[in-house]
């Protein structure tokens, strides 16, 4: 994986938002985008589909490429008002490591069973994998991070209605 | 949806059985987003999935207030929206790939494990018309699999051209069976396309060209049939398309799909040199290295010949003329969408 932009720094004043959009959107592939339109990941993409700091604000690679360190960003809500910490993210992973196959755009996008988490600090957190990841970073678009109510109360991926997580990352 | 699995790698590839969707779906503004640079700057989003796509197109540009945005408008419609006095066009590259696929299964009287026949076959067909005329020039061309915006492009890394001397000088070390055609297959999106190709291999490799084209009815059955890889397809060469993510690893999510020991789209026995260049790429942390490797996978593609590489089919979308919206290369994020003075929702 190449590079990774830095988020543009946040404007200082926020606008409101107004205005509704009516959209319709045939694309197969529809019910991925609402995913990325109503949660967010590590790393996401620009216009170009270039890798974007997004909940990550920094990472490096330790023993060989087999430690992945990434750095949580700060000052983060939820719609539910709890604040994202490293925490968020290692629940995230350790739910989508339960499943065999939870990504519908390939199987590359797993991590390896043997993978584990760990929080060092509230906005820091380590993946260790049993080989070095190359495509980790690449893995973490696709890595929906959730709030607790997500999971303890909501949906949860499908989990209460399909009782699985298969297919539904 | 369902999947198909195999053990050994452990690959397991989802397929869409049907759609479900409910009649609205409705995405309200987070109001504490963190990079509030980016967005949101709309309150609410409705997405109106009981339209189709073609009331919808037609409503986006025939007046204000019923759809703002319609994804995945058909080149053949371009014009429609261009001549719109209520919406206009936003075209943009996407990381999406038309390529044929070769039955590479050995011991057929087709054989496309032969390299000299993978090889005419992209030497014959002229992938300028293609975008020209098939696609109304809203695609790209593309060398091998990666598109040319993407990481791990090879700047020299040419296209094949359309050289009919070239294909025949390859195509006469091909044991080609007299008499036999050359079967395509597709679906019905790109029969069009498909019979270009076809006319194409007809005109410059001088054999016959039958396109079998896919009912839609059957189009789940024959996506299970490739993905599960136990029968052999009757077909030589299988029109397909397919996108990516990001624009970082295009090998992981392209080229391993069609050519990779996991690939769904892999018709015909494991490519050993293939999987030992993605291994070695998969394996890579160092940025500048990966890119090189990455690099090195669509070289090699490009030249064992395959698959047969066509385009990258650009991104259309009909946007309202008060709304301001940027198309993505690889997904559909409204959360820098803005409307703008005198849209409907405004007054």
């Amino acid at each position: 994986m190449s590079t990774i932009i830095e988020a543009a720094p946040a404007a200082e004043t926020r606008r409101t938002p107004v205005g509704t959009l009516r959209v319709v959107d045939p694309s197969p592939l529809n019910w991925l985008f609402i995913t990325w339109n109503t949660m967010e990941e590590p790393i996401r993409t620009d216009h170009d589909g270039r890798a974007v700091y997004s909940m990550a604000t920094g990472h490096r690679y330790t023993h060989g490429g087999k430690t992945l360190e990434i750095d949580v960003r700060k000052d983060v809500l939820f719609q539910n008002g709890e604040p994202l910490t490293a925490h968020h993210i290692k629940r995230s992973f350790d739910e989508m490591q339960r499943w065999e196959a939870p990504h519908p755009p390939g199987t590359w996008l797993n991590f390896p069973p043997e993978s584990v988490a760990e929080v060092p600090s509230d906005h820091q957190i380590r993946f260790h994998f049993p080989e070095p990841d190359g495509l980790a970073l690449a893995k973490m678009r696709g890595f929906h991070v959730s709030s607790n109510s997500f999971w303890d109360e909501g949906p949860g991926f499908g989990y209460k209605r399909e009782g699985s997580g298969n297919g539904n990352w | 949806m369902i999947a198909v699995q195999r053990a050994k790698p452990f690959a397991c590839t989802w397929l869409i059985e049907k759609e479900d969707r409910t009649p609205e779906v409705v995405l309200e503004a987070n109001p504490t987003y963190w990079d509030h640079k980016r967005g949101p700057f709309v309150q609410k989003v409705v997405f109106r999935n009981s339209l189709s796509p073609a009331d919808a197109l037609t409503h986006c540009i025939s007046g204000d207030g019923e759809v703002d945005i319609v994804t995945e408008v058909s080149p053949a419609d371009a014009q429609r929206v261009m001549d719109s006095k209520f919406a206009h066009l936003e075209v943009h590259d996407a990381n999406r790939v038309l390529v044929g696929v070769f039955n590479r299964h050995p011991n057929r009287d087709v054989p496309l494990d032969d390299k000299n026949l993978r090889t005419a076959l992209n030497l014959a067909v002229d992938r300028e018309k293609i975008i020209r005329d098939g696609m109304l020039g809203y695609a790209s061309i593309i060398a091998s699999l990666t598109p040319p915006w993407c990481a791990g492009h090879p700047k020299d890394l040419e296209p094949f051209t359309c050289d009919p001397a070239a294909a025949k000088a390859a195509f006469a070390h091909v044991k080609w069976p007299a008499g036999r055609a050359l079967r395509i297959a597709t679906g019905g999106g790109f029969a069009a396309i498909a019979n270009m190709v076809a006319a194409d291999i007809r005109t410059n490799l001088g054999i016959a060209v039958d396109v079998m084209v896919g009912e839609d009815a059957g189009a789940l059955a024959g996506a299970r049939s490739l993905a599960e890889g136990r029968l052999v397809p009757d077909w030589d060469l299988l029109l397909n398309f397919w996108f990516d993510i990001s624009s970082e690893a295009a090998p992981a999510m392209i080229h391993r799909e069609f050519f990779g020991s996991d690939g769904a789209f892999r018709v015909g026995p494991d490519l050993p040199e293939f999987n030992k260049l993605y291994t070695d790429m998969a394996g890579e942390t160092d940025p500048a290295k990966f890119v090189k490797k990455a690099e090195a996978i669509d070289r090699f593609s490009k030249e064992e010949a395959l698959g047969l590489f066509l385009c990258s089919p650009k991104t259309l979308t009909a946007v309202n003329n008060h709304v301001k919206f940027e198309p993505y290369a690889t997904t559909f994020e409204l959360a820098e969408a803005e409307v703008l003075d005198g849209h409907w929702s405004l007054k």
